[in-house]
């Protein structure tokens, strides 16, 4: 969702989804007929790729490379998965990770190397990848130095990314969160896993060099971020994008709400730019409302078990500079939170369609509609934005997001909500466009160690007329499916229940499986 | 009806930050200082520079080299002097609004920094270090040549003589420098050290978004030298009809443009290394650029299309003098923030375009075909034009523009196609129809 890449690449930044091995990740799965494009690049070429960028291979060195990966075409092969697949009933021989290996055990290393390699050629050369993480241990700086020379022979740009920890407390953690869930220690008795999982690690960190190599470009992340260094031979475009991602990754615990602004005066007209109406004034009201009731009732709930009866964090609110958002923040803004409003948070722009039906729009514009039904996210009706030219536009707020250190509620249209809930949540692009976001839910997004949280609260007592289909809302035409009004979400279903009290519902997606990751990490080698 | 402006553009909240340059002289701090603060003022962050060289020339004008020695009390005595200066005038500015200053000296020793922290953090504001590294003797001799011959330290002087001055200088005070955390005892400090022009760059304890942003764009920045190429679609049918927006196609005359343009840049760039070019997404631009040679490549940026006119695209002046006299008026009062109804202000669009400033730091030749009220705020930045003066800088139709950066400023050369265009220029206050810029306003 970066600009034009979003790499967590970051150690202990593990909110992760893993498809499976080679694949897109989630994200940016795409479906087939539109291969060409990656979500979030910012032009498209017939190959779908970059040119002043060019292909490049990011190659992890003692850590597990993340998901959510870059808005270019990217894919990870983990070299842990190639073994997997090819040794037979997935058990590799005792000896196959020790550095002084029988010659069987050497052979099939170099086998499974060598496929593993052959697939990143294959996939970069032939079905036009931009970047591909090569996801194993690579612990030598002279293997380093070969697999460096092998991919420039093929045309490909090499940047190693190391994670280096000597902090004493960063790695306790670690080893306390790490769980031997690796698919390698399937069915084993959890005592005789640890013994494994730990002689395995034995074998391999004598061997392990840390980077120095001058003539390599590398980034070596020191103590989970609290330090970076640069050695940049020949950074390309990617590689600086990375650095400024990473340089912005934090792990907080604190909470993302999302709302939508009150419903306007003047129903339809984007440019008009229309104040509240009287429901939204009370919209904002009672939205307020609740949600400060809930994050006190939160409070309570966690004095209860046991938790501090700190304060709560403080709260900051950002709006978009269209008026309905910042009229809705008002009532909190009275209460003294801090209202920052964002230029770049405004709606989609519909172009030619605004305060045309989509009837109009389909009898106006027919090719256009056409268009828009095979790629919903990338195409652009004219002078309108796609959801994709809304997702570049909104990259800095996603970064600043990330950086952000208060509780943050952020109040703007359905539109810029899809796009940073799906940032947060790892949804695919193709869902983006018909994401559901009811007036009468707070969304409330928790990161947890692996995984983000989604919460709904329900706004009690608003008129139904403005909960649904936001009458702002623009009416671009999206595919027409049974059912239209498809939920992406589950338990999204059915009709709201009409409750006088805080209804919150369980957690709707459980992303990540970053703990499977790093453990399965541990047994990769090369 | 409320009015139609916004706050700043990039709040940074409460944070302030004061960027501490370190380093040996000749290793391009001032360089450094001034791009982030030009970058930062572009962006509305209220940045100052705060050069301690300049305080200590009050006291000691033309110094030599041994003035620098550590052994020279009185040097020692005038410089801590200047510093306290320097420090303290920077304190007073940050109580007057100041977000980002940066205090441009050596601070080579480790007292110095920890003084310099325990002074400025005591306020309350954030201390960012940034150390600039270089032992490659040939950029340093390049520096020295370039910059410190003309500086007010030597001026009138043989400029041999002033360097070999400069060089003693330089090695009085490589006699106490000490790289940040060299010892291992700095590493609290939050600090970005550049080796040898950005080949090597250490970030230490990045806190907020802010410094994340300062840090990526002095990451961003190169010396190879380069120019960008400005220029605006040819004449368009609604510039014809006096209207603004829109999404037309080329007049006549446009396209005699379109057909002159590869020889205009062909003259101007005086050799035939490919540039890339840049355009927006509307037909205009696209139309202007095609003509070009086919080994350009060519890529349309979303954010390069034309400041949004909400309720006004596709109307005259006249039209919304009629119909939005307010805005109009008030249009012509605060043009850097007004918003059109439904659309943008400049402001906006310097918000829109900051990904496209990262990258053209980044980039070498590029040659940008975009509109006039985008073309004016990427001219501002290179230009360095305060935001009342902008919004109303003359850029004529079928005519090219060439940025050089320099050292200190950019160097501007036009070129005009001589292909007639309408105006598509109205002076402040001036009546609601396109007219000619006066001959001293034109660039």
């Amino acid at each position: 969702m970066d600009t034009l890449l979003t790499a967590e690449i970051a150690a202990n930044a593990p909110r992760y989804r893993r498809r499976s091995s080679t694949q897109l990740d989630g994200i940016h799965d795409v479906s087939d007929h539109q291969n060409n494009l990656a979500p979030a690049q910012l032009y498209s070429t017939m190959s779908g790729r970059l040119f002043h960028s060019g292909r490049i291979a990011i190659v992890m060195v003692g850590l597990p490379a993340r998901g959510k990966t870059l808005g270019v075409k990217t894919r990870i092969f983990h070299l842990g998965d190639y073994r997997r697949a090819s040794v037979e009933g997935g058990q590799v021989p005792q000896d196959y990770f020790y550095p002084n290996a029988s010659p069987a055990s050497l052979m099939s290393r170099q086998k499974i190397l060598k496929k593993c390699r052959e697939d990143i050629y294959a996939w970069l050369n032939h079905e036009n990848g931009q970047v591909a993480i090569y996801d194993a241990v690579n612990p030598t700086a002279n293997g380093r130095l070969a697999l460096a020379k092998e991919f420039a022979k093929h045309d490909v740009q090499t940047l190693f990314i190391e994670s280096y920890v000597d902090d004493q407390e960063i790695l306790k953690e670690n080893a306390r969160n790490v769980k031997i869930s690796s698919p390698d220690f399937h069915g084993m008795d959890p005592d005789e896993a640890a013994k494994h999982y730990l002689k395995r690690i034995e074998t391999k960190i004598p061997v392990f060099e840390t980077m120095e190599e001058k003539e390599l470009n590398y980034i070596k992340m020191i103590n989970a971020g609290r330090a970076f260094y640069y050695n940049n031979v020949s950074f390309n475009y990617l590689s600086h994008r990375i650095v400024f991602y990473l340089t912005n990754l934090h792990i907080k615990s604190r909470t993302t709400f999302f709302v939508r602004a009150g419903p306007a005066a003047d129903e339809d007209s984007f440019k008009a730019d229309a104040p509240l109406s009287d429901e939204g004034q009370a919209y904002a009201q009672k939205m307020t409302d609740t949600l400060l009731r809930h994050r006190e009732q939160e409070r309570q709930a966690s004095i209860e078990q046991g938790g501090s009866d700190a304060p709560l964090r403080p709260l900051t609110v950002w709006t978009s500079t269209r008026l309905r958002t910042i009229e809705t923040a008002e009532p909190l803004k009275e209460m003294g939170y801090k209202v920052r409003q964002r230029s770049e948070m405004s709606q989609i722009n519909p172009g030619v369609c605004e305060k045309l039906s989509e009837r109009a729009i389909r009898a106006l514009y027919p090719e256009e509609v056409e268009k828009h039904e095979l790629d919903p996210y990338h195409h652009r009706y004219p002078r309108a934005e796609s959801y994709h030219d809304l997702a570049v536009r909104l990259e800095p707020i996603i970064l600043e997001l990330e950086r952000e250190q208060n509780d943050l509620l952020i109040i703007a249209h359905e539109s810029v909500l899809r796009v940073l809930y799906s940032y947060l949540m790892h949804c695919s692009t193709m869902d983006i466009p018909k994401l559901k976001f009811p007036r009468d839910e707070i969304i409330e997004i928790i990161p947890a160690a692996y995984q983000n949280e989604a919460k709904r609260i329900h706004i009690p007592g608003l008129d139904p007329k403005t909960i649904p289909g936001s009458p702002e809302d623009i009416r671009i035409p999206v595919p027409s499916e049974p059912g239209a009004n498809l939920p992406p979400i589950p338990g999204m279903n059915g009709p709201e229940p009409s409750v006088e009290f805080i209804v919150t519902r369980p957690p709707e997606k459980i992303v990540n499986k970053a703990a499977e990751m790093v453990s399965d990490k541990v047994a990769d080698e090369d | 009806m409320p009015p139609r402006t916004n706050g700043l553009g990039i709040m940074p909240e409460d944070t302030r930050i004061c960027v501490v340059m370190v380093g040996l002289p000749a290793r391009g701090k001032s360089y450094i200082a001034q791009r982030a603060q030009r970058y930062l003022k572009w962006l509305s962050i209220p940045a100052a520079t705060f050069n301690v060289g300049n305080y200590r020339r009050e006291n000691a004008p033309r110094p030599s080299a041994d003035f620098f020695d550590t052994n020279n009390a009185e040097g020692e005595r005038k410089r801590r002097a200047a510093a306290e200066a320097a420090v303290s005038d920077m304190l007073k500015w940050f109580k007057s609004g100041g977000v980002v200053g940066i205090l441009d000296a050596t601070n080579s020793t480790k007292e110095r920094r920890k003084w310099v922290l325990e002074r400025v953090s005591a306020e309350g504001i954030e201390v960012i270090f940034v150390e600039s590294r270089c032992d490659d003797e040939e950029l340093i001799m390049a520096n020295i040549r370039d910059v410190k011959t003309t500086s007010p330290d030597y001026v009138g002087q043989d400029p041999d003589k002033a360097a070999v001055d400069f060089r003693e200088r330089i090695r009085n005070y490589e006699k106490v420098y000490k790289s940040i955390n060299d010892d291992g005892d700095e590493d609290h400090l939050t600090y970005l050290k550049i080796m040898n022009v950005g080949k090597q760059v250490f970030i230490n304890r990045i806190q907020d978004y802010l410094q994340s942003r300062v840090v990526y764009f002095l990451m961003n920045l190169h010396i190879r030298p380069r120019s960008v190429w400005l220029s605006r679609h040819g004449e368009s049918m609604l510039n014809l009809e006096g209207r603004i927006g829109g999404d037309a196609a080329l007049s006549h005359r446009g396209e005699e443009y379109a057909l002159k343009l590869p020889e205009l840049v062909r003259e101007s760039v005086g050799s035939d290394r490919p540039l890339t070019v840049w355009t927006s997404t509307l037909k205009r631009t696209i139309a202007t650029g095609r003509h070009l040679p086919k080994h350009y490549n060519q890529l349309q940026w979303k954010a390069l299309d034309e400041l949004d006119a909400g309720v006004c695209d596709g109307m005259t002046y006249q039209e919304i003098a009629d119909q939005y006299p307010e805005d109009f008026q008030a249009r012509d009062e605060d043009k850097y923030n007004y918003r059109y109804r439904g659309g943008e202000s400049y402001r906006d669009v310097v918000i829109r375009l900051e990904p496209i400033i990262m990258e053209l730091e980044r980039s070498e030749d590029i040659l940008i075909i975009s509109h006039q009220a985008v073309i004016r705020c990427i001219y501002a930045y290179f230009m360095q034009k305060t935001q009342e003066e902008s919004p109303w800088v003359p850029v004529p139709l079928h005519t090219l523009m060439k940025l050089t950066p320099r050292a200190y400023g950019t160097e501007l050369q036009t070129y005009r196609a001589n292909i007639k265009a309408v105006s598509t220029w109205r002076g402040k206050g001036s009546t609601a129809k396109h007219e000619d810029p006066a001959p001293e306003g034109g660039i």
